[in-house]
């Protein structure tokens, strides 16, 4: 497989979990606003927003890796 | 905007990062980067952004703060059919935002009150769910209520300011307004929710 190849499926790879991260977090802040309760506030705040973050964070690293120089 | 759609615009945030996630070939066309980049990085955000500002929003609300069991005598406590009662006083007479009559008196007007609010709020949970629940007549607050919170809306009201008990004696007003005399712990206005003795109390009926 060429370094372009490999480079390209981590990338996608990075991505496929950056977007399982972030889906699992909406997922998570959709279900803490169905119910008004301290505890939907709790998990919104401490498992919705941090799954989303890194979610993101691992994508905006998929995009430094997709930017990097193939060799030196 | 209504919750319904921010619940709605977070699981269509959801399904689209997902869809891009099992279509991450898609990355490979200008297009996709540029879908992969709203799906992953834009909608995300701002689906976390309006569901925090729905969540914060909620959080002010009665509901919320009587949700937890221990707090019910607390709600009941603003029907109490006495005007001497602060908290029935000012709910009943819609002195208080109704929906928000909790986080209305129980804020700090300070810069950061609604953080320090939660703050507090998350120690409510930890001794709901890790702590031993005090009887209801036996919850405390953390610090003693300050007449900041009554004077955000009571200074320089005409009916505070000329009331005949403010000027019993020739300071009094002035000791109030600084501080150094509590509204509510001095013998002047001391039933607050007094939920002790609700078995004893008439409750208004509201009408509907």
């Amino acid at each position: 497989m060429s370094r372009s190849k490999m480079a390209s499926s981590v990338v996608e790879t990075r991505i496929k979990w950056a977007s399982l991260l972030v889906a699992a977090g909406l997922l998570v802040q959709v279900l803490a606003l169905l119910r008004i309760h301290p505890l939907s506030f709790v998990a919104f705040l401490v498992i919705g927003c941090p799954l989303v973050a890194v979610g993101c964070l691992l994508y905006l690293e998929s995009l430094v890796l997709a930017d990097k120089p193939e060799s030196k | 905007m209504p919750a319904w759609v921010i619940s709605l615009f977070v699981a269509a945030a959801a399904v689209l990062a997902l869809v891009v996630g099992f279509r991450a070939r898609l990355t490979r066309s200008r297009e996709g980067k540029i879908l992969t980049f709203v799906a992953l990085f834009i909608l995300p955000i701002a689906a976390a952004a309006l569901g925090f500002s729905e969540q914060m929003d909620r959080a002010q609300s009665r509901t919320f703060c009587l949700s937890c069991h221990v707090m019910n005598d607390y709600g009941r406590s603003l029907y109490i059919d006495d005007p001497s009662y602060i908290p029935a006083r000012h709910f009943q007479n819609h002195l208080v935002p109704r929906d928000r009559a909790c986080y209305t008196c129980h804020t700090d007007y300070t810069m950061f009150g609604t953080v320090t609010a939660k703050i507090k709020g998350v120690r409510h949970l930890l001794v709901q769910y890790f702590g031993t629940i005090p009887k209801p007549d036996q919850i405390k607050l953390y610090v003693p209520y300050n007449n900041r919170e009554c004077l955000h809306c009571h200074l320089g009201q005409r009916r505070f300011e000329e009331a005949s008990p403010h000027h019993k004696t020739q300071d009094l007003l002035s000791a109030v307004k600084s501080g150094q005399k509590s509204c509510v712990s001095s013998g002047c206005h001391e039933f607050i929710h007094d939920v002790g003795s609700l078995k004893d109390a008439t409750f208004w009926n509201e009408p509907q």
